[in-house]
């Protein structure tokens, strides 16, 4: 079928993808969704006492940090991409949803919505499914899952439930090349970690797990990465000329932060 | 001594209803060694005889030299038990009267109390040893109390009688009060300490039951009542049990008219003074001022023998003559022996009622059945309580108590640390062990195996244990319950190796140096400073130069003792505290209250602890302290080590997935409690409230890698928002002294911040005790101070009493609060001034 694929720019949501061609299936367009003007137009909630610009929403749905590279990802997996920015807040935070014109998740409903509308009429086809890198949040899958229904789609996340040692292993070995550009756990530094790739974390992550049994994987929020070479990229991949390192919130114990992305390309393979 | 065959030793030990298992304890100088030492004359069992040599039992060369026990040192005695004692034994006992008696001489200095804890633990039986002179001191009293909590049970030796009669030159009524008065002080504690129907039963001691002894450990001679009763029973045809009963208390005899009464009056003397200390008088003081005709007599008419050596003593009299009559008239061996015999109980007898104090387990699994049957062919149980050091150095023999089945060389066993928890694999070790052996004083002899109720070493388990830990056969084996130690090591110095290029050799001598005693704590801080702490300054003298002599062999260098703190509050944090977690999604809300004065104190007795039934603790708590009794059943947990003396309470109402986060809250808790944001030490006597948590609906995405970094900043924010204040360690100091002296003590207590308690006069003695409090931080150079003070007439004996918090706010320079927070961090490395707050706190 064809298939529209959310995409964070994390490896979770770049393997699904891989997955989904794996099975036959074709990726017809990219669709995500980014802070209000992340880099130029200053928000409020977003706003630190200097006044800088923190591109770090911390949504309950949505990956924010990295978004400045994913316009790169159009070109080099030769796809229309779809961005749209999140106007909504987070107005429910059970495990299921109900529906709210307010909530962050019906803008990616009204996105999905226009995208597969537009396409279908453009194309003269049907666009029946959509994909997603969830793995063990169920806050996440109930909402994808929500909007699939409403948009009569069926939701492809082939990673749900997977055991995430394995899957973690499973990227690394497939040439996925992804590297970690945020971190929020116990265990993961800021200065030591940013910037590193899965492979050389992955001894980490495994000895954090058996600590205090830390999700591999990242899926409870430890960490967020940013695919810059899969298969799916034809012909070019992405380098990053220059970043910043930004410290989100300087707690004791668990500092939280990110990296900024300044000057970046596109380079043939 | 007796040379026995490792054979004939081995076949003593199955006999376990014959084995008595035994500590000496006493205050320091009460002569404890010097008593150890005539029985061990008598009986040691040695397999190559060094006999004759003073302070068997004090193996180390600074123990000769300084005349002070530093390590316990355990010695096996063998003794034949005479027909006629035989039947005094009311315990179960083999048909034989063949004993094998393994003796723990054990430090009276309160330094080293916990040689004190470590013996305890193996033994069933104390021998208490007090001064008369002196009476019952302050570690009398310490040792006494932990040997109770043990359930060990005691008996009294009253030593030094000698002096007593010669250089106090007491009457005979004033030396009965004094003996009266011990006995009673004795009883007192025992009372205090122990319920009469607990599952000791009654132990007082009682001289008129035998379990009181008098004498002179460094003349050799000693006596219960039961000795004399035994001379007098004939003549008077009364029984000896009855007759014992005579000698003691309100009981006169009149001689002219043959009649005993309980009120005395003209022509009664008291029964102990006219049976017991007459005779012992007219001996002692008719050879002291060499009245021959008259000790000859008397010698003749006590049947006294005179070896044919001392023959020639005879013709001279004085101090010589009189050691050597006293030693055969009333020989201290023959005494002693008969008492722990009779008195103190059987292996078999003593883990009927121990077990269920000394088990962590369930009452009724295989383990517990072993132990409280004490079966040689139950699984193996064994406790070990300390590391001896070997000949090899580096390596060390594992000493412990079997308490069921027997341990053997080559048998495979699991050997558990004291964080092993069943059914994890922490701490736990699976190995054969190398070689089982007996441990005599300062020899060791290898022996095939050992069947419960015995004593012994392991060979090769010293790699898996840091100190003490359990050794099992048994899969489903608990843990034996870890001691407990009176004291605390509060003193503590930072140590380098004078040459840099030796930190190998050092950080390897600190690891021997930790096996080695059983409290000593060696910790690396963040700052790299590599820190030794002791429960006092001679106990660290000690350790440091063990460390230096014998487990590093370089030379070191050592700063200045520090005294660790404790970090607590004093008020209710001023705001709700709430902290987020790093993906921001969850939220908790905390405060931190002071405890009520005299729980954390409970808590660190364990009257109130984690292991407790929550309703009769809450019940407890509130009854007590008036705690709310819903809130008091929701104690999550103790901390520090899930044992301390703070509290996390659940004082939500209705939060979805709470128990969920139980577990990571817990572990940022303990974190918490044990390094506080002050000065990252332990933090004692705070009651942590959760009033309410927001969590992330998915659970995955409230994992301990969210919470529990959360849980330690809101409680760290907790205590910072309560006030937070420091406590310091306070000893309580007994100084003896002649009356002169204490207008010195009184100058020195006063310029180190010492408040006088009590001020006494020992009955009898123009000895004075002096009582006082005093700050260890104060305490450093104070016995040296004290003494060039005194002219040396004062000696202090000083142990750890409670924590008294230190004045000021953190917050403000000047006070000693900010002065004792800044050392503490500087000297860690840590980032100068109490942190902020920002830190662990955020906003909605």
């Amino acid at each position: 079928m064809k298939v529209i694929a959310l995409v964070s720019g994390g490896k979770d949501s770049v393997f699904n993808m891989m997955e989904c061609v794996k099975n036959g299936h074709e990726i017809v367009a990219l669709v995500n969704l980014r802070p209000p003007n992340s880099q130029s137009i200053q928000n409020e909630s977003n706003m630190e006492s200097n006044g800088e610009v923190i591109n770090e929403l911390d949504s309950y749905m949505y990956q924010s940090v990295g978004n400045e590279m994913l316009d790169l990802y159009a070109e080099a997996m030769e796809l229309p991409m779809y961005r749209a920015v999140i106007h909504g807040k987070v107005i429910n935070t059970d495990l299921d949803y109900e529906p709210n014109d307010a909530d962050e998740v019906e803008d990616l409903y009204k996105l999905l919505k226009n995208v597969k509308t537009e396409l279908e009429e453009k194309n003269k086809c049907v666009i029946e499914g959509v994909s997603s890198g969830a793995i063990l949040s169920t806050y996440q899958k109930n909402r994808v899952e929500n909007i699939c229904k409403r948009l009569n789609m069926t939701s492809l996340a082939y990673l749900w439930a997977r055991n995430q040692s394995e899957l973690l292993n499973e990227m690394i070995e497939s040439d996925l090349n992804a590297i970690l550009i945020k971190v929020a756990c116990y265990g993961l530094e800021p200065e030591k970690h940013l910037g590193k790739t899965l492979k050389e974390i992955q001894p980490h992550l495994l000895k954090l797990e058996k600590e205090f049994g830390a999700n591999v994987c990242g899926e409870g929020g430890e960490y967020e990465s940013f695919t810059l070479d899969c298969p799916l990229f034809k012909k070019r991949k992405i380098v990053i000329d220059e970043y910043e390192l930004k410290i989100h919130s300087n707690d004791a114990f668990a500092k939280v932060g990110y990296l900024i992305f300044k000057k970046f390309h596109l380079e043939n393979k | 001594m007796v040379n026995f065959t490792i054979d004939e030793i081995r076949s003593l030990m199955d006999k376990k209803k014959n084995i008595r298992n035994m500590s000496v304890i006493a205050h320091v100088d009460h002569g404890k060694s010097t008593l150890t030492d005539s029985l061990v004359c008598k009986a040691g069992i040695i397999a190559s005889a060094k006999a004759g040599e003073a302070r068997f039992t004090d193996t180390r060369k600074d123990e000769q030299e300084r005349c002070i026990t530093i390590k316990a040192t355990a010695i096996s005695l063998f003794y034949e038990i005479p027909e006629k004692d035989f039947q005094f034994i009311q315990q179960e006992k083999e048909e034989d009267r063949h004993f094998l008696i393994n003796l723990i001489d054990s430090p009276g200095h309160v330094d080293f109390s916990s040689e004190v804890t470590a013996a305890l633990r193996v033994t069933d039986g104390a021998l208490v040893v007090v001064d008369c002179v002196s009476g019952v001191c302050v570690q009398t009293e310490t040792v006494l109390r932990q040997a109770i909590a043990e359930r060990i049970k005691p008996i009294l030796f009253m030593n030094k009688m000698d002096r007593a009669l010669l250089e106090l030159q007491l009457d005979q009524e004033d030396m009965f009060q004094t003996f009266q008065r011990i006995v009673e002080n004795v009883n007192v504690i025992i009372a205090t300490y122990n319920q009469e129907d607990g599952p000791m039963g009654d132990i007082q001691v009682d001289p008129t039951r035998g379990t009181v002894g008098f004498g002179a450990g460094l003349h050799g001679w000693a006596f219960t009542l039961k000795e004399f009763a035994e001379m007098y029973s004939s003549k008077f045809k009364i029984e000896v049990p009855k007759l014992m009963k005579r000698f003691w208390g309100d009981n006169f005899y009149s001689p002219s008219e043959k009649k005993w009464s309980t009120t005395g009056g003209e022509g009664y003397t008291r029964g102990f003074s006219q049976f017991v200390l007459d005779p012992i008088f007219k001996v002692v003081q008719s050879i002291m001022n060499f009245r021959k005709e008259e000790y000859l007599k008397l010698i003749e008419k006590l049947n006294i023998k005179i070896a044919a050596e001392d023959k020639d003593k005879l013709v001279e009299g004085g101090k010589p003559l009189m050691k050597a009559v006293m030693k055969s008239w009333l020989p201290a061996g023959d005494t002693l022996l008969a008492m722990i015999a009779i008195h103190l109980p059987s292996p078999v007898t003593a883990q009927k009622y121990r077990t269920e104090m000394l088990y962590e387990g369930p009452h009724d699994d295989e383990a517990f059945l072993g132990m409280k049957n004490c079966d040689p062919n139950g699984p193996l149980m064994m406790y070990i309580s300390k590391m001896v050091p070997t000949s090899d150095k580096g390596r060390f023999y594992a000493f412990g108590r079997v308490f069921s089945g027997t341990v053997a060389t080559g048998q495979k066993a699991r050997i558990m640390g004291p964080n092993y928890v069943p059914g994890k694999k922490e701490d736990l070790c699976v190995k054969a062990i190398q070689r089982t052996i007996l441990m005599m004083g300062r020899y060791v002899e290898p022996i095939e195996n050992v069947p419960c109720g015995n004593i012994c070493g392991l060979v090769g388990v010293d790699q898996f244990l840091v100190k003490t830990g359990t050794i099992t056969t048994f899969e489903n084996a608990h843990n034996l319950k870890v001691m407990k130690f009176s004291v605390s090591p509060v003193v503590r110095v930072a140590v380098e190796a004078k040459n840099p290029a030796d930190l190998p050799k050092l950080v390897e001598g600190l690891k021997r140096l930790a096996k080695s005693d059983p409290m000593v704590q060696c910790i690396i801080e963040e700052s790299g400073e590599h820190i030794v702490a002791g429960a006092g300054e001679l106990h660290l003298e000690i350790c440091l130069k063990d460390l230096e002599e014998d487990h590093a062999c370089i030379p070191i260098k050592i700063s200045d003792p520090v005294v660790s703190y404790r970090e607590t509050v004093i008020d209710e944090s001023s705001e709700m505290c709430l902290s987020k977690s790093p993906n921001k999604h969850n939220r908790l809300y905390m405060k931190a209250v002071p405890m009520p004065e005299g729980l954390p104190d409970d808590i660190d007795k364990n009257e109130v602890n984690a292991r407790q039934d929550f309703k009769i603790r809450a019940r407890y708590l509130s009854e007590k302290y008036e705690y709310d009794v819903t809130e008091a059943r929701k104690i999550w947990c103790f901390g520090p080590e899930g044992t301390g003396p703070n509290l996390l309470i659940d004082c939500t109402k209705g939060v979805q997935y709470l128990n969920e986060i139980k577990d990571s809250v817990v572990a940022g808790f303990q974190w918490a409690t044990k390094e506080g944001p002050m000065a990252e030490e332990n933090v004692r006597g705070v009651r942590f409230n959760l009033y309410d948590v927001t969590l992330h609906a998915d659970a995955i995405h409230r994992g301990g890698g969210q919470i529990i970094p959360t849980a330690r900043r809101c409680l760290y924010g907790c205590i910072l928002t309560a006030s937070p204040r420091f406590f310091e360690p306070v000893y309580l100091v007994e100084i003896q002294c002649p009356e002169a002296a204490v207008g010195g003590i009184y100058g020195v207590l006063n310029r180190r911040r010492g408040v006088v308690i009590e001020e006494t006069q020992v009955t009898g003695t123009p000895m004075f005790v002096v009582k006082a409090h005093l700050p260890v931080n104060e305490s450093f150079g104070f016995t040296a101070d004290l003494r060039s003070n005194t002219g040396g007439q004062a000696f202090p004996q000083c142990v750890f009493d409670h924590w008294q918090v230190l004045n000021g706010s953190p917050t403000d320079a000047g006070t000693k609060t900010r002065q004792v927070l800044d050392d503490t961090r500087k000297r860690k490395g840590l980032k100068e001034g109490l942190p902020d707050l920002d830190q662990y706190l955020d906003k909605l």
